[in-house]
C-alpha cells in the first residue's frame, strides 16, 4: 500500500515535471550515450572475457597478468610465507654513454627509467605525474592566491599556457629540448658549461616530464579556485586564536582547499593514464610500454579485426580509471563544479612579500614558466625551421613547412575532415549538451537526475583509447563501420568524449539565471517548450557559444579515436592522425611538417579558448580547466 | 475574476511540510493576504496555486474547475515575484508584450494594450528601457504590468514590496490596492509585514509552519485572535499567563501573581473550561487611567517611555508581569513613576493555550 502510493506519487511527479519536450531532450541524450558510450564500453568489458570459441573465459586476463611484459609481479610462497616477487624488471634508472667526438670524449647520461612491465609502468607514470603536477600546481596556486606582487596576474595567466597544449605538440616541442643534441644541452652544456655531461631524458621519465608540464595547470586551477574560495574570515579567526605560519597552513588553509586539490590531482592521474599522444612521440623507447600505447599498437589483428588482447588491455585501463573516478566523482559532477566555480565570491586577502622573497618567487615562477613554455616555443621554432642541428636555434627559418603541409593533398584533406567532423560533432554536442544541462539544472528534484549528471561528465575520465576500442567492437561491420566511412564514428566519438565542455559552460550559465525567470514565463502563458526557446536560450546564448567553441577545439585535437580510425581508413582520417603519420611514416621534413600542423592547431586552439573565455568574462573562471 | 478554493492543500519538501493541509476560500474580487513569519510556507502556497509546484495532497479549484494538475501556463494567473524576475534580455515593452504575443494578439492591439497598462502603472514612455536601467520601484511596476496585461484570472503577489524603501512601500501599497479594486481581479497577496497586511487586505489568513492559524478581516484578527500565535504575531499587547477559575456567564482568570481578572474569550469560537491555562491579552490602547465599573486594575511602575507623536507607549511592570500601555501624548509622566491602570473586561481577552 505504502509502496504503491509512493510509486503513484513518483509517477505523478514525473508527469508533472516532464512534458513531451523534456522527454525528447532526455531520450536523445540517453540514446546517444547508450549507443556511443555505454554499449561500446560494455562490449570492451564483455569481450575481454570471451574465449576464442566465444564462451566466457579468463584466458586473456590470465595471459596478460602472467606475462612479465605486462605484469611482472608474482605472488610466491617462500616457506609457506606469501611474498611478492618482481620478475622481468628490465633496464636501469640511467645509463652512461661515452663516445668520441672531434673535440674529445663526450659523456651522455641517459635517463631512461626502469621498465617494470606495461601495467605497473602506466601506474608509476601516472603516480609520478600526479605527484609532480600536484606539488607544482599547488605551489603556484598558493603563491598566486595568497600573495600580491607586481605582475602576479599576468604570470598567473601565463602559467596556464600548457592548457592550450594540443596533442603531440607538447611532446614534439619538448623532445627537441631534452634529447642529447637538444636545446637544453646546447644551452647548459655547450654554451654555459653548467653541466659536466650531457643529459638526455627519454622513455618513461620523458613521458612523466612532458605530462607534468602539460597537466600541472589542472591542479593549479582547481587549487587556486579552492584557495580563493576559502572564507578569509576563517583564516583570520585562526590567526586571532594564535595560529600562524605553517600551523595556520596545515590546520586551516590546507584542509579547506583539499577537495579542490584532490579533484585536480585525481583528474591528472586519469589524464596521465589515458594519454596516448606523449608515448607515441617517444615511440621506440620504453615510453611504448604503457597501456594506451600497447592497446593502440595491437588493436587490429592482421585480419583487420579488433584483437582480444587489446580489448582486454582496454578493459584493464577502463577498470583502473573507473576506480580512480569513483574518487573524483564527488568533485566533477556538474553541481560540484558549479560550486567550485562560484568560488571567488570572497575578496581574497593577499599579502605583500618582502623584496627578497619576491625575488625568490620570481625565480621560481619564471623557472617553471620557462620549462612550461618550452614545448610551445620548441614546436613554434620547429614549425618555422628550415634546418635545426645541434644548435640553440634553427640555423634558418622558412615558411616552407606550412606550404608543404597545406599543399600536401592528404594533409589538407585531413584538415578539412577534422573541421567538418568537429563542426558536425559540435552541433550534436550543443543540442545534447544544452538538453542535458537544462535537465540537470532545472529538474533537480527528479530521481535519476544525478545519474544523468554523472553520465554527461564522466567522459572526462574515460580513456579515449577504450572508447575507440569499444566503438570499433560495436560498429565494425555495421553500416557505421569506419571502413565504409570514418565520419560516423569520429563524430560520435568527438560528441561523447568532448561534450563535458559544452555541458559545463551551459550548466554554469543556467545556474546563473534564476529559475523564476522561466517560471514567470509559464505564468503568463508560455509553454515550457516555448519558454525554453524564447526565454532560456537567449539568456544562456553566450555560454552555449563558448561551450560549443571549447568542444569544437577539443574535438579538433582528439587523438585516440582519430588515429585508430585514421589507420583503418586513411581517406577519412582527421588531422591528428596526419600528424602522427607524418611523425613516423613521413618522408622529407622530419618533425618540421608535423610541427607546422601542430602549430596551426595550437594557434586555432589559442584563438578559440581565449575567445570562449572572453565571451564569458569572469563568468566562469575554471572553464578551460579539464 | 474567479473564486479560489483549496482543500487540504499540502506540499512537502523532504521532511519539511511547507504547506500543511491548507483549506481556504478566496472570494471573487477579494484582496486576500497570506501573512506569516519568514519560512512559514507562504511562497510555497502561492507557487502551488500558480502551478509552479506540484501539490502533494489536496485540491485547488478556480471557481468549480479543478486545476490541481493543470500546467502553470494554462492557469491564467498573473504572478509578481519577490525579485520581480524581469527578463534581462528584453526591454520593458517586450517584457510586457511577451504574454500577449503568446496569445497571438495582433501587433496593433499589443502596442495599444502595453501602452494602456504602462499608463496604469505610471510608466508611460519607458517602453525602450532595459530592466537594469530601472529603479527597484520601476522594475516592480513593470513586473506588475506584465502580470496585468494578460487579464489574469487571479493576481498572485509574493512580497512584491519587500525590496523597496519604506516610503515607496507605503505608496505602492495604496497603488496596488487601487489597481486591484479598479480591475476587479481576485488577488492573493503574501507578506510577512503585518502592518502591510492590515492596511491592504479584505481578509487575512495568518499562517505558521505551513498551517493556517486564523482567517478573518484585519479587524477580526486584531481584535479577536483565535490563538496565542495570532495574538502575539499581530500588533502589540500585554500578555499574562493565568488559569481559568470561573467559566459561564462570566469568565475569570487567576494570574500567576494570584490576582483574579474578569475577561472574555478572545474569539467567539474559543471554548474554555475551568482549570484551563489561558493567556490574558490586553492591547495597549485598551488600558485607561480612569477606573470603570468592573474594570481590572493593575498597579505598575513605568520603566520606559516611547513618545510617538500621537500617543505615548509606556513599558511598565509590577515585578511579575510586563505591560505595554498607550496613553495620551499630553500626559506628564516620568520613568519610575507608579501608576494604576485599568482594563475593561470586554477588552481583557482570554486566549486559549
Ligand atoms: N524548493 C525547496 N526545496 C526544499 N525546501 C523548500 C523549498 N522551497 C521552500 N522550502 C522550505 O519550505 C518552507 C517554506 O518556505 P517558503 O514557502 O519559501 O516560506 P515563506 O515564503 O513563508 O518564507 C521553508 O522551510 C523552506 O526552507
Ligand atoms: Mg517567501
Amino acid at each position: 500500500m505504502g509502496q504503491a502510493a509512493g510509486l503513484s506519487k513518483l509517477l505523478r511527479k514525473i508527469r508533472w515535471e516532464m512534458d513531451a519536450f523534456s522527454w525528447s531532450q532526455l531520450i536523445i541524450v540517453l540514446a546517444s550515450f547508450t549507443a556511443f558510450l555505454i554499449v561500446p564500453l560494455g562490449l570492451v568489458v564483455v569481450r575481454s572475457f570471451y574465449s576464442s570459441s566465444g564462451g566466457f573465459s579468463f584466458y586473456w586476463l590470465q595471459t596478460i597478468l602472467t606475462d612479465p611484459f605486462y605484469f611482472p609481479l608474482r605472488l610466491k610462497l617462500l616457506n609457506r610465507f606469501p611474498f611478492i616477487s618482481l620478475e622481468g624488471i628490465r633496464g636501469s634508472l640511467y645509463e652512461v654513454v661515452k663516445y668520441q667526438t672531434a673535440g674529445g670524449e663526450e659523456t651522455i647520461v641517459l635517463l631512461t627509467g626502469w621498465d617494470m612491465g606495461v601495467i605497473p609502468n602506466s601506474l608509476v607514470v601516472a603516480t609520478f605525474t600526479t605527484l609532480f603536477s600536484t606539488v607544482l600546481g599547488f605551489t603556484l596556486a598558493f603563491i598566486f592566491a595568497k600573495y600580491r606582487f607586481p605582475g602576479s596576474e599576468v604570470l598567473r595567466i601565463v602559467s596556464l599556457i600548457p592548457l592550450l597544449s594540443t596533442p603531440f605538440v607538447g611532446a614534439i616541442g619538448l623532445k627537441k629540448m631534452i634529447v642529447a643534441d637538444g636545446v637544453l644541452n646546447v644551452l647548459f652544456y655547450d654554451m654555459l658549461h653548467l653541466l659536466p655531461f650531457k643529459i638526455e631524458i627519454t622513455g618513461l621519465p620523458a613521458v612523466i616530464l612532458v605530462q607534468t608540464l602539460l597537466f600541472y595547470p589542472i591542479v593549479m586551477l582547481n587549487s587556486y579556485t579552492a584557495l580563493i574560495s576559502v572564507d578569509p574570515t576563517l583564516e583570520e579567526q585562526a590567526i586571532n586564536m594564535g595560529a600562524s605560519g605553517f600551523r595556520l597552513f596545515r590546520t586551516v588553509t590546507l584542509p579547506l582547499a583539499t577537495p579542490g586539490v584532490e579533484a585536480g590531482a585525481l583528474l591528472v592521474f586519469i589524464l596521465s593514464l589515458e594519454d596516448l599522444g606523449t608515448p607515441i612521440v617517444f615511440k621506440g623507447t620504453t615510453a611504448e610500454k604503457v597501456l594506451t600505447f600497447q592497446i593502440f599498437n595491437r588493436i587490429f589483428t592482421p585480419a583487420g579485426l579488433i584483437s582480444q588482447e587489446a580489448t582486454t588491455l582496454a578493459m584493464i585501463l577502463l577498470v583502473i580509471s573507473g576506480l580512480v573516478f569513483v574518487g573524483v566523482r564527488r568533485y566533477v559532477s556538474l553541481k560540484k563544479y558549479a560550486m567550485l566555480s562560484k568560488g571567488g565570491t570572497w575578496r581574497p586577502k593577499r599579502r605583500k612579500l618582502s623584496p627578497v622573497v619576491t625575488l625568490l618567487v620570481y625565480i621560481f615562477i619564471l623557472g617553471v614558466l620557462f620549462f612550461a613554455t618550452l614545448p610551445h616555443i620548441g614546436v613554434t621554432l620547429l614549425a618555422f625551421a628550415k634546418q635545426w642541428g645541434p644548435t640553440l636555434l634553427p640555423s634558418s627559418f622558412t615558411l616552407d613547412n606550412f606550404i608543404a603541409v597545406l599543399s600536401d593533398e592528404e594533409a589538407s584533406r585531413c584538415i578539412m575532415n577534422s573541421l567538418v567532423y568537429s563542426s558536425i560533432a559540435t552541433l550534436f554536442m550543443v543540442v545534447l549538451g544544452v538538453s542535458a544541462a537544462y535537465l540537470v539544472s532545472r529538474k533537480k528534484s527528479l530521481p535519476g537526475i544525478g545519474a544523468l549528471d554523472l553520465l554527461v561528465t564522466i567522459p572526462i575520465a574515460v580513456p579515449g583509447i577504450a572508447v575507440a576500442t569499444g566503438l570499433f567492437l560495436t560498429y565494425l561491420g555495421t553500416p557505421l563501420s569506419p571502413t565504409i566511412s570514418g565520419a560516423p564514428l569520429l563524430i560520435a566519438s568527438y560528441t561523447v568524449r568532448k561534450i563535458p565542455f559544452t555541458v559545463r559552460a551551459v550548466f554554469s550559465g543556467l545556474e546563473q539565471t534564476d529559475k523564476t525567470l522561466d517560471e514567470v514565463a509559464w505564468t503568463v502563458g508560455a509553454s515550457r517548450t516555448r519558454t525554453f526557446f524564447s526565454i532560456v536560450m537567449p539568456m544562456i546564448l553566450l555560454n552555449v557559444l563558448a561551450g560549443g567553441m571549447l568542444s569544437f577545439i577539443y574535438s579538433m585535437s582528439e587523438v585516440s579515436t582519430g588515429i585508430v580510425v585514421g589507420d583503418a581508413n586513411h581517406r577519412d582520417a582527421p588531422m591528428t592522425w596526419k600528424m602522427y603519420d607524418m611523425l613516423f611514416h613521413g618522408l622529407a621534413g622530419g618533425t618540421f611538417q608535423p610541427a607546422a600542423l601542430g602549430f596551426l592547431l595550437m594557434t586555432l586552439q589559442f584563438i578559440f579558448i581565449v575567445g570562449a573565455n572572453l565571451l564569458l568574462r569572469k563568468r566562469a573562471t575554471a572553464l578551460i580547466g579539464v | 475574476m474567479v473564486s479560489i478554493r483549496t482543500v487540504n492543500l499540502t506540499k512537502v519538501f523532504g521532511d519539511v511540510v511547507a504547506v500543511d493541509h491548507v483549506s481556504l476560500e478566496i472570494r471573487h474580487g477579494e484582496f486576500f493576504t497570506l501573512l506569516g513569519p519568514s519560512g512559514c510556507g507562504k511562497t510555497t502556497f502561492l507557487r502551488t496555486i500558480a502551478g509552479l509546484e506540484m501539490a502533494d495532497e489536496g485540491r485547488i479549484y478556480f471557481d468549480d474547475q479543478d486545476i490541481t494538475d493543470m500546467p502553470a501556463h494554462l492557469r491564467g494567473t498573473g504572478m509578481v515575484f519577490q525579485n520581480y524576475a524581469l527578463w534581462p534580455h528584453m526591454n520593458v515593452f517586450d517584457n510586457i508584450a511577451y504574454g500577449l504575443k503568446i496569445r497571438k494578439v495582433p501587433k496593433e492591439e499589443i502596442r495599444r494594450r502595453v501602452k494602456e497598462v504602462l499608463k496604469l502603472v505610471k510608466l508611460e514612455g519607458m517602453e525602450n528601457r532595459t530592466p537594469h536601467q530601472l529603479s527597484g520601484g520601476q522594475q516592480q511596476r513593470v513586473a506588475l504590468a506584465r502580470a496585468l496585461v494578460i487579464n489574469p484570472r487571479v493576481l498572485l503577489f509574493d512580497e512584491p514590496l519587500s525590496n523597496l524603501d519604506a516610503k515607496l512601500r507605503v505608496e505602492m501599497r495604496a497603488e496596488l490596492r487601487r489597481l486591484q479594486r479598479e480591475l476587479g481581479i481576485t488577488a492573493i497577496y503574501v507578506t510577512h509585514d503585518q502592518e502591510e497586511a492590515m492596511s491592504i487586505s479584505d481578509r487575512i489568513a495568518v499562517m505558521n509552519r505551513g498551517r493556517i492559524m486564523q482567517v478573518g478581516t484585519p479587524k477580526e484578527i486584531y481584535k479577536n485572535p483565535k490563538n496565542e500565535f495570532v495574538a502575539k504575531f499581530i500588533g502589540q499587547g500585554t500578555f499574562i499567563l493565568g488559569e481559568v477559575v470561573t467559566y459561564g456567564e462570566e469568565l475569570e482568570v487567576r494570574l500567576e501573581s494570584g490576582k483574579v481578572v474578569k475577561a472574555v474569550p478572545s474569539h467567539p469560537d474559543v471554548r474554555l473550561e475551568v482549570g484551563d491555562k489561558a493567556l490574558i491579552m490586553i492591547r495597549p490602547e485598551s488600558f485607561t487611567l480612569e477606573p470603570g465599573k468592573g474594570y481590572n486594575e493593575f498597579e505598575v511602575e513605568v520603566y520606559h517611555i516611547s513618545f510617538l507623536g500621537d500617543s505615548q507607549m509606556l513599558q511598565a511592570s509590577n515585578e511579575v508581569e510586563n505591560f505595554i500601555i498607550e496613553v495620551d501624548p499630553d500626559l506628564e509622566i516620568n520613568v519610575g513613576q507608579k501608576l494604576k491602570v485599568y482594563a475593561p473586561p470586554k477588552h481583557t481577552l482570554a486566549v486559549k493555550l
